[in-house]
């Protein structure tokens, strides 16, 4: 008979409880658990996401021995040969360059925190430098900026239980229904209890759908937009006087910012009615409990932190805090995207966001780790391209759970500078179009084969555990991240995950409290949470006390600036990228499940509206290529009434239809974040329909092939 | 005598639907065990047929399925007798299915789609039927219309330890067919597995309802007629 392991669903920021199915020791099924965000309830990832356990080499294959490049090849090594060369050839790099040479990365997706917090000590500790950052770069990395300098925490100040109870939801550039459909519940029960819904996105979403008001703002315009929800506040007088005046700071700057953003000159840039603006700020500012909801539709933008700040600034003006089901939630993406900054796989803070540049908090750490530490804030992932191809000053880079290639902006240009570096190492579960470019591979445990802890979107620590065996020759990730250390002369070995846990929170008075004990005992332990009688914190800010330095939330404005690619006649129409809800991430592992592969492949699809569809004479369905400034890619038309005209939308999930061929790599300069969401594109017709076809399939070979998919299969 | 009952059907709330196609592969996976769909390793090689279809537009989203129409439409243009009442069920006999698309083409909800037939994961050759392909004739694979069975008449030969692809109760399911525990009883896989709780099956006796004429006077009230 099988037996059940009760662990947390590896697919986005939700959180929820699941059951894998073990039999012979092999993952058979998942069913849903009663966890605190999903009460029972999974989404098809959740349901059918487990089978790429088992390596059933769709897309990519399973990585199952270490691989060092020789002679141009990857060749399978053993463990020892692996960690000594990966040791020699860093120790090298930072003799000869320094260690601000070394980049390396957390990983937001399996691995989780322990893993993490392993990974940021190596950087810092060992390698000297505080070059460590991940994925949160390219998604929520502005709402960590941002809330941190508003509110003092970069996280969700509310729970994902709370939604539901709220009176007005206020929904901007996030589309629950496909990157969190658990969460699209609560927003789905909010409206069946009466509360009144407001989205504010280009695209008519889901959420839109059922909302009260549909704002459908032009892409790109979100800070004229915020801003003119600030003038009416301040206009009408609809914001909390006692509460901005008790608790609040900035107002004068504040008001003087918003002046000019009147909803008529808003309307202007925006395409939103002014009417629409007042009304929905009337609303929110008179609802006894408000809550705003934001996703990437505010932070892959050139201005994002300022969006960011804005956003809290609405929730601070009318008093939202302090309360449960008000405030302000960045819902986070990745299953553990909450966790790796949790951790500190950050450049600019150690575990619990203790600033690496605060010399009592580096004394602390120095302490604990036996070494001098760095003070010097490090370099962002996103700007490894520019430091690699036009400065010259990263050699290595320890990429760890990620695949930039696929994910990150402007692929040609990524490639480009892993292939100008002069190491690079690849530590993952899967073959990716990254570890083409490796001179090691070192081959990890996966989500399912070891243990440890992930962090919700809602500050949830919640425990996975290990269900079936792991397949060859692979480690956990802690493990492997250890032994190079060791090699490299910092000895560092931990029994098992819990030590690891237990010496990152003995360092982070925000997390102290939440032991694993605790974890089993409730489920899950939502930080802060500071000594070990406390039960944690469902929601921030109680009794409107906030996290900055001096305890008063601070508000935010300033000037709208425009993307920074337009459109213009040789490239006339924008391209955002987005999500679509069988598929999560790079999809290496979706992409290797069997009934969500079938469910959508590649080469992946276009959404474009049925006017832009008709002039260029596209038919639903049909292969279209798609051409920007950086790359030219081929997808599937979707012709969508959901779309506005001029703009479009590709998921980046497909590898034939990989939108970051096409996108920009234009920055916010606050949070270095991409601009995913806006770049100039043009479509041209395929007239030959049949040999696109057949392009597509040799394409998809090819990558199998290159992935070495089939070769060995299980 | 028992009292007879109208057929069950299941229905989305457009309300709650977001579309997020649980239910679309819950049903494959269920109808599909045969298929290769069960085994926990190997690759599945069909497409995902649903029998059941998310329909977006500009102003709803919900999966469209079979009313189990008591007067159904689609069995009187069958002209081979496919399609008939079974239990509660208004079921395609797919053997007998010669693909002609009339049910496909009267039903009014466009509940019936036409399909490939799969056995062993691999296409299903007809016998006799040819067609021109690259490298010559072939036997041309089977089609037949495909619909909501309530998951009442699924087979399932395969050793049911072997594990499949979820949902997980569907592994195990009391009956040895597709219902599952859920929604206070047995519920065909599409109902158990939506995460937003958007789709239920609906029991209706025969007759008007209380609550149903309560409903249609409460709408008369609010047009204040």
């Amino acid at each position: 008979m099988g037996n059940k392991v009760l662990t947390i669903c590896p697919y986005c920021g939700s959180g929820c409880h699941m059951n894998l199915l073990v039999e012979d020791g092999k993952v058979v099924g998942a069913e849903p658990a009663n966890g605190r965000t999903n009460e029972g309830n999974l989404c098809l990832k959740g349901h059918y996401g487990w089978d790429f356990l088992n390596d059933p080499q769709i897309l990519t294959s399973r990585l199952r021995k270490p691989m060092i490049r020789k002679e141009g090849v990857l060749r399978e090594v053993s463990w020892e040969e692996a960690i000594q060369f990966t040791a020699q050839k860093l120790t090298a790099i930072k003799e000869k360059y320094g260690p601000d040479a070394i980049m390396g990365t957390g990983s937001a997706r399996g691995p989780g925190n322990e893993a993490n917090y392993v990974m940021q000590k190596f950087m810092r500790a060992v390698i000297g430098t505080n070059n460590i950052d991940h994925c949160a770069r390219v998604c929520h990395g502005p709402s960590v900026a941002g809330l941190t300098y508003s509110l003092g925490d970069g996280a969700m100040s509310n729970s994902i239980p709370e939604i539901e109870d709220t009176d007005l939801l206020f929904i901007f550039g996030y589309n629950a229904a496909v990157t969190h459909p658990i969460v699209a519940r609560r927003i789905v029960k909010a409206k069946q209890k009466g509360a009144t819904i407001i989205v504010s996105d280009p695209r008519k979403t889901e959420s839109a759908r059922i909302a009260d008001t549909w704002l459908p703002l032009k892409g790109g315009t979100n800070m004229a937009l915020v801003n003119a929800f600030g003038h009416v506040l301040i206009e009408e007088e609809l914001y909390d006087k006692d509460y901005v005046s008790n608790y609040v700071e900035g107002f004068a700057d504040y008001k003087e910012n918003v002046k000019k953003y009147t909803p008529e000159y808003a309307e202007s840039i925006t395409g939103v009615k002014a009417g629409d603006i007042r009304k929905v700020m009337r609303q929110y500012a008179t609802s006894n409990k408000a809550m705003i909801l934001y996703g990437m539709g505010v932070c892959q933008f050139a201005q994002a932190v300022d969006v960011v700040k804005g956003l809290a600034s609405l929730a601070l003006l009318t008093g939202n805090f302090g309360r449960p089901s008000v405030g302000i939630g960045p819902v986070r993406g990745q299953n553990n995207v909450q966790g790796s900054c949790d951790m500190g796989a950050l450049p600019n803070v150690y575990p619990g966001y203790q600033s690496v540049t605060d010399s009592k908090i580096r004394k602390k750490f120095e302490k604990a780790w036996g070494v001098a530490l760095p003070d010097k804030i490090g370099y962002r992932l996103t700007e490894i391209p520019h430091l690699v191809l036009k400065e010259d000053k990263v050699k290595a880079y320890y990429i760890f759970g990620e695949d930039p290639v696929q994910s990150d902006p402007n692929a040609a240009e990524v490639r480009e500078t892993l292939e100008k570096m002069e190491f690079v190492i690849v530590q993952d579960i899967f073959m990716n179009k990254t570890a083409l470019h490796a001179d090691v591979i070192l081959p990890a445990t996966s989500w399912g084969e070891h243990e440890g802890v992930y962090s919700s979107a809602d500050r949830g620590f919640q425990r996975i555990r290990k269900a079936v065996d792991p397949p060859g020759d692979v480690k956990p990730d802690w493990q492997i991240i250890s032994e190079i250390a060791t090699a490299m002369g910092y000895p560092m070995s931990y029994r098992n995950t819990e030590e690891i846990w237990d010496e990152m929170r003995a360092l982070c008075p925000s997390f102290e409290g939440a032991s694993y004990k605790k974890m089993e005992e409730q489920g899950g332990v939502q930080w802060p949470c500071p000594t070990e009688d406390h039960p944690g914190t469902p929601y921030l800010y109680e009794g409107n006390r906030f996290s900055t330095a001096n305890g008063k939330g601070r508000l935010f404005a300033c000037e709208w600036r425009a993307p920074l690619e337009q459109p213009d006649e040789e490239y006339p129409l924008t391209l955002s990228t987005v999500r679509e809800v069988g598929h999560y991430s790079v999809r290496t592992m979706t992409g290797n499940c069997r009934a969500l592969s079938q469910l959508s492949d590649e080469p992946g699809n276009i959404q474009i509206s049925p006017v832009d569809a008709s002039s260029l004479g596209l038919e639903d369905g049909q292969l279209v290529r798609i051409i920007s400034r950086r790359g030219r890619v081929m997808a599937r038309a979707q012709v969508s009434d959901r779309v506005k005209k001029g703009a479009t939308y590709m998921t980046y999930h497909f590898w034939i239809g990989a939108c970051n061929e096409l996108t920009g790599d234009a920055l916010d300069p606050v949070s270095k974040t991409p601009e995913y969401k806006y770049c100039a594109i043009r479509l041209e017709k395929i007239p030959d329909q049949l040999r696109a076809e057949q392009q597509v399939r040799e394409q998809y070979e090819s990558i199998r092939k290159q992935m070495k998919a089939g070769a060995g299969q299980a | 005598m028992m009292k007879e009952r109208p057929n069950s059907f299941v229905i989305a709330e457009v309300g709650k639907c977001i579309g997020c196609k649980a239910c679309e592969l819950a049903c494959f996976a269920v109808h599909n065990r045969d298929n290769g769909v069960a085994a926990a390793a190997g690759t599945v090689t069909m497409p995902v047929i649903p029998r059941l279809q998310v329909i977006r537009t500009d102003s709803f989203t919900m999966p469209v399925q079979c009313r189990h129409c008591e007067n159904a439409p689609c069995a009187g243009v069958c002209p081979v007798q496919a399609i008939r009442q079974k239990d509660g069920v208004i079921t395609i006999d797919e053997e007998r299915c010669i693909g002609c698309k009339a049910c496909a083409m009267i039903c009014p909800f466009g509940a019936i789609s036409l399909d490939k037939v799969y056995s062993s994961g691999e296409e299903h050759k007809q016998p006799t039927l040819r067609e021109r392909q690259k490298d010559g004739l072939e036997r041309k694979t089977r089609v037949i219309a495909y619909k909501c069975d309530l998951c009442k008449d699924i087979t399932y030969t395969g050793n049911e330890a072997s594990g499949e692809i979820g949902p997980a109760g569907a592994a195990t399911g009391g009956n040895g067919r597709g219902l599952t525990e859920g929604g206070g009883g047995l519920v065909p896989a599409c109902v158990s597995v939506c995460p937003e709780q958007a789709l239920k099956l609906v029991d209706p006796g025969l007759g008007v309802s209380r609550s149903r004429t309560a409903a249609g006077l409460n709408s008369l009230r609010s047009l204040e007629i």
